[in-house]
């Protein structure tokens, strides 16, 4: 027993040893600057696309190397926050969309990007990583949520098919037929929680926060008017939370097993329901007095602590707007590069179901601003996600869950 | 051996290792020299662990109480605030909320998986056939990750096709809504826990068990002590060792529980199942006020010590040494 | 329930009394309910690691639908993909060597420790053991910055040395083999004092053989805290070819979509060698105690 624990001591402090001696032999840079890149953006399947994206970058730039590390999405934040803290953060890191930009970009730790070609991003999606007129970060690709819905299960109601022109009250008079209980079929399915507030009370003509952006100003009629539309589906045209509303995948299994007609989600399950025999189609959303979509997009950011700022920029330029990168996101289903150039998405509108793509681009087009303040804004989202939940679930009404929610994030604006 | 040797057991010795006054095995000789000598020895048993602890633990725990005295995001330079992080916490209601979840679970908890783990240890320490199989599937739960037994259970409590409200309905309860319903949020989180740990006390118990010597047992038999009499007065008090270390490790543990939480409710609905460290944690990294977090988690360490050193000192009245 | 509760099945019982018939008859019935209960407690227990297999081997595999008991089309495609997209073989083998290192340094650090604690009286014992102790009740997360900036100075920030220092004692492997020393008796130290024996023969002839199940508890517990370790290996290693199994098993799970039947299969593959430690270590326990002397 003890001659056994004495080798394992041996063993322990041989390898212990022979660490230190990898970790205090770093490689002297000469030649080649090497550059690192922190990212969620492939992770869960698409590394190889990146490393693609990466050798061609490497091909063109024979002087710069680039250093990949792909972080878990649910866990990023928390390397990413604890790198800046220490002052270690990567050359260029992904940034998780602009409500997570606005913090960074307060607080210093992105380098301005000087002399970039704005001509070739989507103009919306770049704006909401600059401040002031100077561009902090770099849209990569974007995301927007459309209404899915089932063709079939329209067709068997009797009701006509969603278009660009249909408003809330189109909406609510289809899901209601639609439907059928005691099939098992729902009319409607849309989250209740902060993403789809914000956007909700845009397509109700006002804002979450006041126009300075110190207040709360979804507590008014038209706020109060759109929570409930959100609110009052869940038990009507929609499943309750007690059914499992709310659960990861809960809606889009229920879509695509053909018992939901209508589904508000984002354009990342195109490839979930490639193989669903459902027909189904998308349509942009209805608003109710006016269009408004929630898009979501990834930045690029290079760090202000970076020793070689000019080549890191170099890479977060060709990881936002590179024909390869266009390209190989294109082929490979990831998600939708930002580029300007339509023509080059032209090849998109075609790549199958769902036959609609166009709505994609046009959902693009009117985009509904999140708020963004600081600090705070995941104790705010949380806020509002909270009291929602509780207006859903029947335990309070809406307007007490809108007094609460608006004592709640005034607050945390006060500071 | 004889049964005086079960009884002298039996008798509350005075534990030899928290008391000042210990049984030596060998006294040392009162010279400097053999003093000298002998404090070397204490050193070199112990310096291997407390070098590691005091770099890796007490350090940035220290690093911890100086962040508490700061308003700091992670970002941009500290400033200092002073015990301004501390008032600001005893003021929150939040605070006090936390806490209360917090102390709600342990009083769940504890005595759940404590007394199933026990029960489970006794059945699994008997000539069962197959025992080994059975030990490891009591163990499964313990070693698979959160993230899967948080989808199994929510899966399991489903409040309106879950199985467990499903078998309700059929001896004609309406089933509550779990984790979807405030009040029954923290009860989903505590029997899931409490499932998933008493593979853990089972482990530590059944290593109990094994170091019991079967001659007290053939010797209480002797004296015509029954089952009932043999667990009160042989295997419980020579069990003590081991149920003291899971008290204390399922209190310490308990104060800081996090991952169920997480995994299961996220601290919902709306913040009815929040626990202190979910707090810490989305302080720290998602609300962008770690000093506020430090300031936590040096109150959560005062009470845990405190229930701690409270343990220590009663163990005396119960704990059994050998 | 019947005597069988307190034997233990290595050790032959001896029967001090010939047991009367109806004691016998009760004793059967309490077996038989002890079975009963035993066996439907432990396919409770097993559930879950069921419905991860099947969905592991259910293709495109959903959360929310109730599983059907045998997959319509059964394939080990997700345990395929598991190894063929990404380095889980390496990562495997990363996270083997670490939990391999932690534990066999636990085992030293803990058992000196706790021979101190229980052995060698010193002035401040009780003091010092509190503030062990106390090295357990500051929530990790708060610790994570500190500990990193520390190890940012020495250098070893992306090293297996970085990710391993803060493992190398535990406050719990040491409390746990403390309580164990307490119940050897200390008539057998006294025995080798006599003998002429230091305090390093005790620790090591006397004082590790007769605490055996209690150290192979604690292979089990270190081995276990090392591999499913998540939130220091995910700050401190940053080299895709240094990665560990739980952070490679959270990168299954994207931004918007999850692929639960890989997820489910990486699950599946990381609990099996946890289960075949504890199995292993479980006969080992009860072979030390059948075969040590002292009992």
């Amino acid at each position: 027993m003890n001659r056994k624990l004495m080798v394992a001591v041996g063993l322990a402090g041989v390898v212990a040893l022979a660490m230190t001696g990898c970790a205090s032999s770093t490689p002297k840079a000469s030649g080649p600057v090497t550059i690192t890149y922190s990212n969620f953006i492939s992770n869960g399947g698409n590394e190889k696309n990146l490393a693609k994206i990466v050798t061609a970058f490497e091909k063109k730039n024979p002087n710069i190397k680039v250093t990949v590390k792909t972080l878990p999405y649910d866990s990023y934040g928390t390397a990413l926050q604890t790198d800046l803290a220490a002052g270690t953060p990567a050359d260029v890191f992904d940034i998780n969309g602009p409500s997570s930009y606005g913090p960074y970009q307060a607080n210093g730790v992105l380098a301005e990007l000087k002399g970039v070609d704005s001509g070739k991003y989507n103009k919306a999606l770049l704006d909401s990583y600059a401040t002031s007129g100077k561009q902090y970060a770099l849209p990569t690709s974007f995301s927007d949520v459309v209404l899915y819905y089932n063709k079939d299960l329209f067709d068997k109601a009797g009701v006509k098919y969603p278009t660009s022109s249909w408003t809330w009250k189109d909406e609510t008079a289809a899901a209601e037929k639609l439907t059928d209980k005691a099939a098992g079929v729902w009319g409607d399915h849309q989250p209740v929680t902060y993403n789809e507030y914000y956007k909700t009370l845009v397509q109700n003509g006002t804002t979450f926060l006041s126009k300075n952006g110190k207040k709360a100003a979804f507590n008014a009629p038209a706020g109060i008017e759109a929570a409930k539309w959100l609110v009052d589906k869940s038990g009507t045209t929609m499943p309750t939370i007690a059914d499992g509303q709310g659960t990861a995948d809960f809606d889009t299994n229920l879509f695509k097993a053909g018992k939901l007609a209508m589904l508000h989600t984002g354009i990342w399950v195109f490839g979930a329901f490639a193989d669903s025999p459902a027909n189904w189609d998308i349509a942009i959303e209805p608003g109710n007095t006016t269009h408004a979509n929630a898009v979501f997009s990834n930045g690029i950011g290079v760090s202000a602590t970076s020793k070689h700022p000019a080549e890191a920029q170099k890479w977060a330029e060709f990881m936002s707007a590179s024909e390869t990168m266009i390209s190989v996101r294109l082929d490979s289903g990831w998600e939708l590069p930002t580029t300007s150039d339509t023509a080059k998405l032209a090849t998109y509108l075609t790549k199958g179901k769902p036959e609609n793509r166009q709505a994609v681009f046009d959902a693009a087009k009117k985009i509904a601003p999140a708020p963004s303040i600081g600090d705070n804004q995941s104790a705010m989202q949380d806020a509002i996600t909270g009291e929602l939940v509780e207006a859903q679930a029947g335990r309070e009404t809406v307007e007490v869950a809108l007094n609460n929610a608006e004592k709640k994030i005034n607050a945390l604006l006060a500071g | 051996m004889s049964t005086s040797i079960a009884q002298t057991a039996l008798v509350d010795k005075d534990p030899q290792v928290m008391t000042s006054a210990p049984i030596r095995v060998s006294r040392p000789v009162r010279s400097s020299r053999a003093k000298s000598r002998y404090a070397f020895t204490v050193l070199a048993f112990l310096l291997p662990s407390a070098i590691p602890l005091l770099l890796f633990v007490l350090g940035p725990m220290v690093a911890a109480a100086w962040v508490s005295l700061h308003k700091w995001n992670l970002l941009a330079p500290m400033q200092w605030v002073g015990l301004g992080n501390y008032a600001k916490l005893l003021s929150d209601p939040i605070t006090g909320d936390v806490f209360l979840h917090t102390v709600y679970y342990i009083a769940g908890y504890l005595p759940l998986v404590y007394f199933g783990g026990l029960a489970l240890a006794l059945a699994l320490n008997t000539a069962l056939k197959g025992r080994s199989l059975l030990r490891g599937i009591y163990f499964l739960p313990v070693v698979t990750s959160w993230i899967v037994v948080a989808l199994v259970w929510r899966w399991l409590l489903s409040p309106s096709n879950g199985i467990i409200n499903t078998a309700l309905a059929a001896v004609g309860i309406q089933g509550p809504g779990w984790w979807t319903d405030p009040h029954w949020a923290m009860p989903a989180i505590i029997f899931a826990s409490s499932w998933k740990d008493l593979g853990f006390v089972m482990v530590i118990l059944l290593a109990g068990l094994q170091a019991i010597p079967t001659d007290l047992y053939d010797a209480a038999k002797v004296d015509g002590a029954g089952w009932w009499r043999r667990l009160f007065s042989v295997t419980l008090p020579l069990l003590s060792p081991s149920t003291f270390f899971v008290i204390v490790i399922s209190l310490i543990n308990g104060f800081q529980v996090f991952d169920q939480v997480y995994a299961m409710t996220g601290g919902g609905p709306n913040g009815a199942s929040e626990v202190v460290v979910q707090q810490i944690y989305d302080l720290t990294f998602r609300y962008g006020r770690a000093g506020e977090a430090s300031a936590l988690s040096w109150m959560l360490f005062a009470v845990v010590l405190a229930v701690t050193v409270i343990q220590i000192r009663g163990q005396r009245r119960w704990v059994t040494y050998g | 329930m019947a005597d069988a509760l307190l034997t233990r099945g290595t050790a032959p019982r001896a029967s001090v009394r010939a047991p009367r018939s109806r004691e016998a008859k009760t004793r059967l019935t309490g077996i038989i309910v002890l079975h009963v209960v035993i066996i439907v407690g432990a396919i409770v227990m097993f559930f879950p690691f069921l419905w991860t297999i099947i969905t592991s081997i259910t293709p495109g595999a959903s959360l929310t639908n109730t599983p059907a008991l045998i997959p319509e089309n059964p394939s080990l495609g997700a345990y395929q993909r598991l190894f063929a997209e990404r380095p889980f073989g390496q990562v495997i083998l990363n996270s083997l060597l670490l939990a391999i290192i932690t534990t066999a340094v636990q085992l030293i650090t803990s058992s000196t420790a706790a021979y101190a604690f229980s052995r060698l009286p010193f002035r401040g014992q009780t003091a010092v053991f509190g503030v062990y102790l106390a090295t357990m009740m500051i929530p990790l997360q708060v610790l994570i910055v500190p500990l990193f900036v520390e190890l940012k100075t020495f250098g070893l920030l992306d090293t297996y040395l970085g990710a391993l220092l803060p493992t190398f004692a535990s406050a719990f492997g040491i409390f746990l083999l403390r309580q164990a020393i307490n119940q050897v008796p200390r008539e057998l130290d006294e025995a080798a004092t006599i003998d002429g024996a230091g305090h390093f023969r005790i620790f090591t002839s006397i004082i590790l053989p007769n605490i055996r199940p209690a150290l192979a508890t604690l292979v089990v517990f270190a081995f276990m805290g090392s591999w499913n370790s998540f939130l220091w290996p995910l700050v401190v290693l940053r080299s895709p070819e240094l990665q560990t199994l739980p952070i490679a098993l959270a990168g299954l799970q994207g931004q918007y979509t999850s692929q639960w039947d890989v997820i489910m299969a990486g699950s599946v593959v990381s609990v099996l060698p946890m289960l075949a430690l504890y199995v292993f270590a479980q006969k080992y326990v009860i072979q030390g105690v059948a075969s040590s002397g002292i009992k």
